[in-house]
């Protein structure tokens, strides 16, 4: 009776064993996992602070002589500060009026009733399924016709409306009871205080999960702007970034600095924001 | 009842009435206005710009030539090559990604402490621009200075030529695609599990199924609609890769075609040879591809069943 009870024992210690081995081998594999996808941006910002002679001998992952210089040179021969203000203002620009009318024309679709509107819906969501290239010549041919090709307005233009954020918006707030608008209705609210003080404050989460969206996707676009911005005045960041292969033939000590100022906005930004670009994507993952 | 005419009236008067008719109004008038604009009529002319020799002066006076483009494209070497090549990218991205994105997840999803932190430093490349990370692999793919090379000296491995060779340029381009993109497929199918119910799993525990089975059997199955999901944004992402083939190798598609993909064929035959019908036409076949082998997806892994 007694050696049964310990071989019960014993077994139930192996048993808590081998899981403690496989949670250790699956947190082993996360850490190498979670190493390689950071430890080339830490090798990209030492090298942005270590001289040309230094960074290609590859000696030492930490600089042993650290350097601005690279900085320097980007910042006032490569055209960076003007790249750096055009991205900004696109992204912005553009961030702010896909909320809004994302979150309009959500509202629209999804509390209104009126003729066609199923139908139009659809039209507008199968615009997701054509490929960029298709639309790629007949957009430019689009654009230069009214006169903005060369200039931020045609990368601007063609993105204010998002079918992305529109499909996002109305299924958030197909959720929202109607009760709640048609109390407001009653006690003589105008649509416009409904959708500003009642949908607005309601649906933060989705807005700002798009907004880190959007943002990130016109803060990194580069076939659109490569077609539409020809002159080095009215490039974004990508297109300058880019650039430097040509501008600077081979000189990683450059490529890694102009590599730094590009991301490190979009780095700060999601360690900020990384609540919402998680949830963003789970959100279109399960509802779809 | 008849109705009267002034029925109508006193009908378009009350909806004239209502708040809701001219927000609606407000909201949806700029909407139609730019989809018909900047969606629907650019999709339109695209299909208009396929069958003309376009005239860029004059696109009025542009000539009808029918299925001409197709038939130039099918003569072109160019066209098979950048065909071959895109199947490839989209073929091995896709082998290489679905099992490597499900494994992660599975690991994600079995460890409770630490899985913020993990999804935060796998998201890390997904945010970060994707020249910036073109560069950067560039780099670091240098045959005789990058780190990549060296690492691989060190531990034995021969080193390789990665982007400046024919035979390793369309892979090595492919690799970095994996590990930028690996957090966005994680992080959808880490939700897509945690999603699946804990008694399903504890149902196959008790009837004796292993890790191994747990994942075949309830895991996989149950993922049902975020799969498919998955499965058809990885191969339109594979299908329609651009930046890195121009920024990685140090010519546009090269060396010589070996990372030449069709929509840098759509980009070159546009805004290089200022053929914009031609062009068009390279596009439309792109979207049959994207077209016909998203259906067969949703047809194949879309499940029947819900919980």
């Amino acid at each position: 009776m007694k050696s049964d009870n310990t071989v019960t024992i014993s077994r139930y210690r192996m048993a808590t064993l081998i899981e403690q081995a496989r949670f250790a081998l699956i947190h082993a594999i996360l850490l190498a996992i979670a190493f390689v996808s950071v430890m080339p941006f830490v090798w990209m910002f030492f090298g942005s602070f270590k001289s040309y002679v230094e960074l290609t001998s590859g000696e030492s992952l930490v600089p042993l002589a650290w350097t601005v210089d690279n900085y320097r040179a980007i910042l006032f021969r490569a055209n960076f500060p003007q790249a750096f203000w055009n991205s900004t203002i696109v992204s912005l620009i553009v961030t702010g009026c896909v909320v809004l009318t994302s979150a309009a024309a959500a509202y629209v679709f999804a509390k209104y009733r009126f003729w066609g509107k199923e139908q139009l819906f659809i039209v507008i969501l199968s615009t997701m399924m054509v490929p960029f290239a298709v639309v790629l010549v007949p957009l430019y041919v689009t654009i230069a016709d009214i006169g903005l090709n060369n200039k931020l307005g045609g990368v601007i233009v063609p993105v204010l409306f998002s079918t992305f954020g529109i499909f996002l918006m109305r299924q958030f707030l197909e959720g929202i009871p109607s009760d709640l608008i048609d109390a407001g209705r009653i006690d003589g609210a105008s649509e416009w205080w409904i959708f500003s003080r009642i949908i607005i404050p309601l649906s933060t989460a989705p807005m700002a999960a798009l907004a880190v969206f959007t943002f990130l996707f016109n803060w990194d676009n580069f076939l659109w702007p490569l077609v539409v911005l020809t002159s080095p005045k009215s490039q974004t960041l990508p297109l300058v970034l880019a650039g430097l292969r040509s501008l600077y033939w081979e000189r990683y000590d450059m490529w890694a600095a102009g590599s730094m100022l590009t991301v490190a906005p979009v780095m700060l930004l999601y360690a900020v924001a990384q609540k919402q670009f998680i949830r963003g994507i789970t959100m279109t993952g399960l509802k779809a | 009842m008849v109705r009267q005419p002034g029925d109508r009236l006193t009908e378009t008067r009350r909806i004239l009435r209502k708040p809701q008719f001219w927000f609606g109004l407000a909201v949806l008038s700029p909407l139609i206005i730019w989809y018909v604009w900047f969606a629907f009529s650019p999709i339109l002319r695209a299909f208009w710009m396929a069958v003309v020799e376009y005239k860029i002066l004059q696109p009025d006076q542009s000539p009808f030539v029918g299925l001409r483009h197709f038939r130039m494209l099918f003569e072109y070497n160019l066209f098979w090559v950048s065909i071959r090549n895109t199947l490839v990218y989209a073929a091995v991205f896709y082998a290489g990604m679905v099992p490597l994105a499900l494994f992660v997840s599975a690991c994600l999803t079995s460890v409770t402490r630490g899985r913020n932190f993990y999804q935060f430093v796998i998201f890390l490349p997904v945010v970060v621009s994707l020249v910036a990370i073109s560069l950067l692999f560039k780099m670091l793919m240098n045959p005789q200075l990058g780190q990549i090379n060296q690492i691989l000296k060190s531990v034995g491995i021969p080193p390789s030529q990665f982007l400046t060779s024919h035979e390793t340029a369309l892979y090595s381009v492919i690799g970095v695609d994996i590990w930028k993109a690996l957090g966005f497929y994680v992080v959808i199918l880490t939700a897509g599990m945690l999603n699946i119910p804990e008694e399903m799993y504890d149902a196959a525990k008790v009837d004796g199924a292993g890790i191994w089975q747990r994942f075949w059997r309830v895991t996989l199955p149950l993922l049902g609609h975020t799969l498919t999901l998955v499965s058809v944004l990885i191969v339109m992402h594979g299908l329609q890769v651009f930046t890195q083939v121009v920024v990685m190798p140090s010519q546009a598609g090269g060396p010589g075609n070996a990372t030449y993909v069709m929509n840098l064929l759509v980009y070159n035959e546009a805004f290089t040879n200022l053929r914009f019908g031609f062009a068009t036409a390279t596009a439309f076949t792109l979207f049959i591809f994207v077209f016909v082998i998203t259906v067969v997806q949703l047809r194949i892994l879309r499940p029947s069943w819900s919980y």
